[in-house]
């Protein structure tokens, strides 16, 4: 299960939040655990380099795009693989839609669409699209190219 | 550290840079949410505003029934356009939305339509909405269209059934059971995707029939997967499956174990890791099993992702757990990693080599680790100092340069957590390893003397109060401990004094200069450090209060009950004329239920809770049984049990016995708890039957008057046992008792009480119960220098055994001898083993043992035992236990 997905901006402020059977009352302990996790160690850290860590039996695969950092949270099938293998469609979706590693306010100005991207790529804490291409088109409602 | 919660539109004011949400606000959103409504709508407008309702989500901020409600109405109004775009929003909006049951309805019958429109797309999105805010009813009503999705050519609608299957599955799984041929035919979909979703969706449709799991797995692993992900499904299948089949650990018939291995050289990184991972967490796997798949691991070890470096040595570090030799391989690579950026990398690496590690590569990895040990942060270094607690006690000859890089870290920056995890080592190294007493005391003296955490300073100082006297030179600590009184805060001042007095009354030697420095004591500015100093100017020095003994137990002793009832009692207590009176304390711990025992696991403890461990233990039942007269003829105490439950757990009565072993005597103490608030028991008493004891003659039993609700309390029966043989046996036991009712609500027992039994279960008495484990830091030294005087050697066959680390235990447990240096522990798959055990016999011999196991045959085994000791008839009485075992 991908138990969560959080995009934050330098400052640690929330931008989107997605949990999947995360309970609500955790849900806070959650978000500041991984903004601190993220103030701890992205610090310097090139766009896309991916940084990993691990509790008990949940993963956290993390990385900065832009002005925006980008937090995965799994546990069981989602190890720290499995969740690299998620943010790398998600940060290759945002490249996409922002044309670059997005600025805070180009993230903004592509808001709707980046909400409508993740909902193709995570679908209730399970991984349902993963070619860029593909996710393109479905947000315009067009089938696959390889159908 | 930046400020997750804050609202992201407070903080920016840049009119270059602004947010598109700047002074975003809920309720002018939701005014322009009227546009949904307008009879032309603006497509473009429509899904601006949608944006801004999602933000709001993502914010936090949330909806009120009504404008959830009325946001909800007002979305499904925007079926009517043709906009993709826009569609595609309102799909996303009312899955955020999740309506309730009663509004569900204004959208199914769209969503329904979509379901069937010729536009693949609305069909996927469609599926998705509908499963997400439907219930069972119309799930009933939609399954038709469902399965025929399942095996939709387009992958996108293929994937969105059975993504939904999969959830559906948690909720109505008699449902998706039904669509297992359809499933079925999605597995060999030609798309990657479908392929992998259906594999998931039809393994949890039949994760309770191992034979149809093992069907699946036979077939596919047979066939072509084609995605990596699918293919690392079928890996955690297969692995599962070979779980399951269990008992075969032969090499070469292991199931399936040709198509892990051939897994290890797929071209995705991912499935060659699950495979690598799989074949390592195998029961009983094989050095010849494990090599392939180290290797692999080993590579990645050097990845230039750090995903897959974190992966594979996170994954050596579980199979050194296990298999140490077979990791020592990637010793070089993971030295490496030390310096790696990602800190959790490092600490990895660096406790993988810890376990890895033989004697000799102590020192060098200790200087990697001490550069190491200056950037990572604090929790890292706890898990690091931890590692290094459990090498000592793996190698303690090496506990000097252990010792002193515990004591170097002491002295670096660090917060409490950390600063406390190496005192708590220090103090267990200092227990367990005699030899290191006298430098870890030192280390511990000369933190003390720069030490910020006023908790560590008090334990410490109460510590050494209590080891420091029992050394060679206890005068040097003084120094250190009478700084603390001209340094620190009145709490460790307070402390000072106490352990100063303590030195005082345990050497007699320094007592006149420590009367000195207590003397000085009596200026301080703080009431609590004088008042502690003239206590014990006075107690220790005037000539009242009895002998000498009865002062030191008066200052030092332990309160005899346990902390917690004394402060339930104090609590309890409301002050009178009355004085408290500390006899009225409960002096038995309640009776936990038995998960809760279980659950702190053998994790040792530090500092934290020393006065808790079996020596005080033992000294506090002795002090119990002194304070009955009857026993007190019975001369000193040679061992007491660990409690053994009587009855299971969360029954009426809650019993549970201590064995008392005596040289000619043993008491059984049964410690009773009655959970029944409504009733009173009286003259509670436990009659023993001792038929199948037949060497041991019942003395008398000593019955307990009143046992109230909730507070434990105890029964005695003593029993006479010929003098210092191990004597065994077996008795049934019977709770016999007056049980009163009592009215809740004033919380009196009525006059009449009924008699009544309860049966409890047996209790035995072993061999091992005559027996103390006492460890010897030293096993060759000791055993040289005991000789062979008094050895006895002689052969067993122990016959066919699950494995000989089985073998192994049993021997332990039953001899009930301290294992030392670690030898326990059984590598998997070795062919002899050699276990080192000691311990005290009854009469105060000591006792070494040798055991050499071999294996015999497939599972037989075989064991030489030599037994070397003080006295030859404890030597046979040894081999006695092991014969008649």
């Amino acid at each position: 299960m991908i138990l969560a997905v959080l995009f934050a901006n330098a400052e640690g402020n929330i931008l989107i939040e997605r949990f999947h059977g995360v309970p609500a009352e955790e849900r806070l302990h959650w978000r500041s655990f991984l903004v601190k996790l993220g103030a701890d160690n992205l610090k310097g850290v090139k766009n896309e380099e991916l940084l990993v860590a691990c509790h008990k039996s949940v993963y956290i695969v993390y990385t900065v795009l832009g002005d925006v950092s980008i937090y995965v949270v799994g546990k069981d099938e989602y190890d720290e693989l499995a969740l690299s293998e998620v943010i790398f469609v998600i940060t290759s979706a945002v490249k996409d839609i922002c044309g670059k590693p997005p600025t805070e306010r180009v993230f903004l100005d592509k808001y709707g669409r980046i909400c409508l991207c993740l909902d193709e790529i995570v679908w209730k804490g399970y991984l349902e699209n993963t070619e860029n291409d593909r996710i393109k088109r479905l947000l315009r409602l067009k089938p696959p190219t390889e159908f | 550290m930046a400020q997750p919660l804050v609202k992201k539109d407070d903080d920016r004011d840049d009119e270059a840079d602004y947010s598109p949400f700047l002074g975003i606000e809920k309720g002018a959103v939701l005014q322009e949410a009227r546009v949904f409504n307008d009879p032309q709508l603006d497509a473009r407008r429509c899904s601006q505003v949608i944006t801004k309702l999602l933000y709001l989500l993502n914010q936090g901020e949330s909806f009120t029934k009504v404008e959830a409600t009325e946001v909800f109405f007002a979305v499904t109004k925007l079926f009517q356009s043709r906009d993709l775009g826009l569609r595609r929003m309102v799909y996303l909006m009312i899955k955020e939305l999740s309506p309730c049951a009663d509004e569900v309805i204004i959208v199914t019958s769209s969503l329904m339509k979509d379901m069937n429109s010729k536009t693949d797309m609305y069909r996927a999105n469609a599926i998705r909405v509908l499963c997400r805010i439907t219930d069972g009813t119309l799930l009933t009503q939609i399954e038709r269209y469902l399965k025929q999705a399942i095996v939709d050519k387009n992958p996108v609608v293929a994937s969105a059934a059975l993504v939904s299957g999969i959830h559906i599955l948690q909720t109505n799984p008699e449902i998706v059971k039904r669509w297992s041929n359809e499933v079925q035919e999605a597995v060999q979909s030609r798309a990657a995707l479908v392929q992998f979703h259906a594999l998931a969706l039809l393994h949890q449709i039949r994760q309770n029939d191992r034979l149809a799991v093992s069907k699946l797995v036979t077939s596919l692993t047979r066939g072509s997967v084609r995605s990596p992900l699918a293919q690392c499904l079928l890996i955690r299948y297969t692995s599962q499956v070979i779980r399951e089949a269990g008992n075969n650990t032969q090499a070469g018939d292991r199931p399936f174990f040709d198509f892990l291995e051939s897994c290890l050289r797929h071209k995705s990184e991912m499935v060659i890791f699950e495979a690598a991972k799989a074949i390592t967490e195998l029961n009983g796997v094989t050095s010849r099993e494990l090599t392939p798949a180290i290797t692999v691991l080993q590579l990645f070890l050097s990845s230039s992702k750090p995903v897959l470096r974190f992966a594979a040595v996170r994954t050596l570090n579980k199979v050194a757990m296990t298999h140490p030799m077979a990791v020592t391989n990637c010793n070089i690579d993971m030295e490496s990693l030390i310096s790696d950026q990602n800190r959790s990398i490092a600490t990895l690496a660096i406790t993988t080599l810890l376990k890895t590690g033989n004697e000799s590569s102590v020192e060098r990895l200790m200087k990697q680790i001490t550069n190491f040990m200056s950037d990572i942060a604090d929790e890292f270094k706890i898990v690091v100092v931890e590692a290094i607690r459990s090498l000592c006690l793996k190698f303690p000859l090496k506990y000097r340069s252990l010792m002193n890089f515990l004591s170097s870290i002491l002295r670096e920056e660090g917060g409490f957590e950390y600063k406390k995890a190496i005192v708590d080592s220090i103090v267990i190294l200092i227990r367990d390893i005699p030899d290191a007493k006298e430098s870890g005391l030192l280390h511990l003296c000369e933190f003390i003397e720069d030490c910020e955490f006023t908790y560590l300073s008090t334990q410490i100082l109460h510590f050494l109060g209590v080891e420091g006297p029992k050394t060679s030179d206890p005068s040097k600590y003084i120094r250190y401990i009478y700084n603390r009184v001209h340094l620190e805060n009145a709490t460790v001042r307070a402390s000072a004094v106490s352990t100063l007095a303590g030195f005082g009354a345990a050497v007699d030697a320094l007592k006149p200069r420590i009367f000195v420095l207590l003397r000085r004591c009596l200026f301080d500015s703080d009431d609590e450090v004088r008042d502690r100093a003239t206590l014990y100017l006075n107690t220790l020095g005037g000539d009242g209060l009895g002998t000498e003994n009865d002062r030191k137990d008066f200052l030092f002793g332990s309160l005899d009950v346990p902390l917690v009832n004394l402060e339930t009692s104090l609590k309890n207590y409301e002050p009178s004329e009355e004085a408290f009176d500390i006899n009225s304390v409960p002096k038995e711990v309640k009776s936990q239920p038995l998960a809760e025992k279980k659950a702190p696991g053998k994790k040792p403890t530090g500092l934290g809770a020393p006065p808790s461990g079996p020596p005080s233990t033992a000294d506090s039942y002795e002090r119990l049984l002194l304070s009955i007269p009857e026993f007190a003829n019975f001369g000193k105490l040679f061992k007491s049990s660990a409690p053994v439950e009587l009855t299971e757990a969360e029954t009426e009565y809650a019993v549970n016995v201590v064995k008392h072993i005596f040289d000619r005597h043993i008491v059984f103490q049964y410690n009773c708890t009655n959970t029944i608030p409504e009733q009173l028991l009286e003259d509670v008493n436990v009659i023993v039957d001792a038929s199948e004891a037949e060497e041991f003659s019942e003395l008398f039993s000593k019955p307990l008057r009143s046992l109230p609700y909730d507070s434990p309390g105890q029964t005695f029966v003593a029993f006479e046992k010929p003098e210092g043989l191990p004597t065994t046996g077996k008795f049934s036991n019977t709770l016999k008792f007056i049980v009163k009712e009592v009215d809740p609500t004033t919380g009196e027992a009525e006059d009449d009480g009924v008699e009544d039994e309860y049966q409890l279960e047996d209790l035995e008495v072993v061999s091992a119960d005559y027996i103390v484990k006492v460890g010897v830091s030293n096993f060759r030294n000791a055993w040289e220098s005991m000789g062979p005087d008094c050895e006895r050697v002689d052969e067993y066959g122990l016959g066919a055994r699950e494995s000989l680390a089985e073998a192994v235990n049993t021997v332990i447990n039953l001899l009930g001898l301290q294992p030392c240096e670690g030898t326990e522990a059984v590598p998997p798959n070795s062919r002899s083993h050699t276990c080192l055990l000691s311990g005290v016999f009854i009469g105060n011999v000591k006792v070494l043992v040798r055991l050499s196991f071999g294996l015999d045959g497939p599972k037989d085994v075989a064991m030489k035992l030599s037994v070397r000791s003080d006295d030859e008839t404890v030597s046979d009485a040894i081999h006695e236990i092991v014969a008649s075992g």
